[in-house]
């Protein structure tokens, strides 16, 4: 009794002193590879935000096929930001569940896309097949691992980093573009639901030749699993990935997160979130931290998503129901 | 099935596939890949049955029903139902038919029930009754639920007064609810705030409705002459020590009432009229003639009520209290009579099952399965004491009662799950309600002895 009472009291003392500080719990709902990435941004970041406003932040992670997050997200989970792999992703959920407005894109600098990625080839080690550019992938015996396009957005700039170098080396040919990316599929023996998936077949399951990885999961896999046994392949051509962030405004409004929500995503740009990104192997935006880490990342020719007249058009001319993946693949 | 299990289960193929290549065929190194990409896809496609798995509606099948529930939990369907087949049997010869009118076997309650939940604040319940000739309806209601102290109930439903009565019929010691349930209501059309306060120890209901007579349903928009106006209604229970495991956890006792008027109509008070356990009429109103009975002004009914249940044993106490204003049709007569019930109903397992004022279903050792089912005993007393002042003005005393006593004792056997067969034996003893010689005469009605059993199938 007598412990229950001084209990009471203490609780009773402490409330008003511990008002001024408060703790926030947020939902990151993010892409397939980020789990390294986010972890580490996440700490640095509640550290900084209790330093500079004594508030408290923990964030949680969920992680998957970025398509499939979204679609998690239209279907209700109550995620404060999502950071998908591209930009039709969060357009999806900004039409379809309205929790988003449809200039998203435009609060933030960079197209809310705080660093940038590309798709590599990551080999078994020695390169047995002698993979170097996107023409050897179809070549016979080669076996390709890469996601579905439909449920991962990793796959998606796969897809269109392959179409891209098909049509440079057909004229801006879309028939024979095509053509090369049915014959790729043909060359896909597994299509997992994510890029991490993906990873797990190649690197672990020792499934095929190839694996048509994030740069950032190319470089993870050497440093997790040993540079003795993989080997990174950079293409001739390849297609600069823009992986998006947003706030979900109708989830921070209804639980009062907006404030520090929108700090998380701002934090992504600072000094420190941009050293941790090149870090993790992802390409900063900051000029300055990328040239500190510029000896990392490989250069190489890069298309971009305009060249396919925006994410809108891509999604709905290659990924929608009906589109050309479903048309070639289901041929297959 | 393990990666392992896999991994032989394909052997035989991957043996086939490369003595069909033997002779150009592909290498052991073609083979292994052949069988990694089959178990990646097997993995695959198992991690997504696995998803879908999680997201996919669950169907569940028990003692306790049927039910189909979403995902999430939100949204349900369930199926219940009753059945009750009786047999009731009267032991004593007697020169009135009307006193053992309801001789013979029949289907006292057939009642599928249907429950659906949408989402996590409204609830639907529909529960018909086909017993009858024509079809009825028993429960009808929809509820939302703002929060376990906070739910808005609307429709036709039990009125919140008798504790018997709130039991669930499936549920009862006995074919029939005593005495008390004669002077209260039973069920009507209305609407209800009820819920849970302080831990779920102590529920309350108060409610608004047509104004349902004695022992019966309240009608739809009744208006007819001699109908409640409105009704209140109200209860509250407690069961102080339910979260603290003890002696007096199975303890619960409370209140419940009603306060309506009645309009003085032109007709006679007809539809009012008591029953015996073998559902025979002991006492009704003078309700036709040159002088006969009407409502005029209030009824009330206050019904303090308690429960105990302590391993095998339970007992119900109740007590009622019914004041009515009457009135002769030709108005040379008005008075406020107060008309009195209360019993006892006592169980015990005798196989050791748990009483509970949920009834069983579920018997320890079912039959067939190393055992004999559930053995219960069951013993109830009970008294409804009509108003003095009721006789002769009010009713005739010759045809009507003016107390009724009952005892009854049984055996309800449990044998499987979800299965009820009961047989009892009850005694009725009455003052008055029967004519001697000459017929001006009061005797006492004839005693009722009767023999009842029930079949009955309740999930």
């Amino acid at each position: 009794m007598l412990k229950k009472l001084i209990a009471t009291l203490a609780l009773g003392l402490a409330a008003p002193l511990s008002a001024y500080a408060a703790s926030y719990q947020l939902l990151n709902v993010s892409y397939d590879p980020t789990r390294e990435l986010y972890k580490a941004i996440n700490t640095a970041f509640a550290a900084d935000y209790k330093a500079k406003t004594g508030d408290t932040v923990s964030i949680q992670q969920s992680h998957g096929g970025s398509g499939k997050q979204a679609r998690a997200v239209i279907d209700g989970l109550d995620a404060d930001v999502v950071t998908l792999a591209l930009a039709a992703d969060i357009d999806a959920i900004a039409k379809n569940a309205k929790t988003i407005p449809e200039n998203w894109q435009s609060r933030l600098p960079d197209n809310a896309s705080p660093y940038t990625s590309t798709i590599v080839f990551l080999v078994r080690k020695g390169n047995p097949k002698q993979i170097k550019d996107w023409g050897d992938l179809i070549k016979p015996g080669v076996s390709v691992v890469t996601p579905n396009p439909k449920t991962s957005g990793g796959a998606r700039w796969n897809y269109l980093a392959a179409y891209a170098w098909a049509l440079k080396q057909n004229n801006k040919d879309d028939a024979k573009a095509q053509a090369y990316v049915k014959e790729l599929y043909k060359h896909a023996p597994v299509l997992d639901t994510g890029a991490r998936g993906a990873t797990t077949t190649f690197v672990q399951r020792g499934i095929g030749d190839v694996l048509l990885a994030w740069e950032n999961e190319a470089f993870l896999s050497l440093d997790e699993f040993g540079a003795d046994k993989f080997d990174i392949v950079v293409p001739s051509l390849s297609i600069l990935a823009e992986p998006p962030v947003s706030v979900v405004d109708k989830v921070v409004d209804k639980k009062g997160t907006r404030k520090v929500a929108e700090a998380y995503l701002k934090y992504l740009y600072t000094d420190a979130a941009q050293d941790i990104i090149a870090k993790n192997y992802y390409r900063p935006r900051n000029p300055a931290i990328a040239a500190k880490y510029a000896d990392k990342f490989p250069k190489l020719n890069l298309v971009t998503i305009a060249d396919f007249g925006g994410w809108t058009k891509a999604q709905q001319t290659h990924f929608a129901d009906g589109g050309v993946f479903d048309k070639i693949y289901l041929a297959n | 099935m393990s990666k392992r299990h896999y991994t032989w289960a394909l052997l035989p193929i991957a043996a086939i596939a490369g003595q069909a290549f033997a002779e150009q065929g592909p290498s052991l190194e073609q083979l292994d890949q052949r069988i990694k990409i089959l178990e990646r896809q097997l993995e695959n496609q198992k991690e997504e049955a696995d998803a879908k798995a999680k997201d996919a509606a669950t169907v569940a099948a028990g003692s306790n029903g049927f039910s189909i529930k979403s995902a999430k939990g939100d949204y349900e369907f369930k199926f219940r139902g009753l059945l009750q087949a009786d047999g009731r049997f009267f032991l004593s010869d007697g020169p009135a038919a009307s006193v053992r009118s309801n001789d013979g076997f029949l289907l006292r309650r057939v009642e599928p029930t249907f429950e659906l939940t949408l989402g996590k604040q409204l609830f639907f319940r529909i529960q018909p009754n086909f017993a009858p000739d024509s079809a009825t309806v028993s429960d009808v209601y929809g509820e939302l639920r703002l929060d376990p102290a906070a739910v808005i109930r609307a429709g036709k439903f039990k009125v919140p007064v008798v504790l018997e009565n709130l039991q669930a019929s499936g549920a009862t010691a006995f074919n029939e609810r005593g005495f008390p349930n004669e002077l209260g209501p039973n069920r009507d059309y209305g609407v209800q705030l009820g819920g849970a306060l302080f831990g779920g120890t102590t529920s309350y209901a108060l409610g608004i409705f047509n104004g349902a007579s004695d022992g019966r349903d309240g009608a739809q928009q009744a208006k007819t002459a001699g109908d409640n106006r409105k009704e209140f209604a109200g209860r509250v229970f407690s069961e102080p020590f339910k979260n603290e495991p003890g002696l007096l956890q199975g303890l619960g006792f409370g209140v419940g009432g009603t306060y309506g008027t009645r309009e003085r109509g032109t007709v006679g008070i007809s539809d009012l009229a008591y029953r015996t356990p073998g559902q025979n009429t002991f006492f009704s109103y003078v309700s036709s003639g040159s002088v006969f009975t009407q409502s005029h002004g209030y009824e009330y009914r206050v019904s303090p009520q308690a429960y105990y249940y302590r391993n095998s044993f339970g007992l119900v106490a109740e007590y009622i209290e019914n004041a009515q204003q009457v009135i002769t049709n030709t108005g040379s007569k008005a008075d406020t009579l107060h008309h009195k019930a209360y019993q006892g109903v006592a169980n015990y397992f005798l196989t050791g099952e748990d009483a509970s004022y949920g009834g069983l279903t579920k018997p320890k050792n079912p039959l067939g399965k190393d055992g004999y089912g559930a053995f219960e005993l069951v013993a109830r007393y009970g008294v409804l004491d009509i108003d003095d002042k009721t006789f002769p003005t009010f009713a005739s005393a010759t045809a009507s009662a003016s107390k009724a006593s009952t005892w009854a004792a049984g055996l309800n056997w449990y044998p499987v799950n979800n299965l009820k067969i009961d047989l009892a034996y009850s005694l009725t003893r009455f003052d008055g309600g029967a004519a001697g010689t000459p017929s001006t005469v009061v005797v006492d009605r004839q005693d009722e002895k009767l023999v009842y059993s029930r079949f009955q199938i309740w999930f």
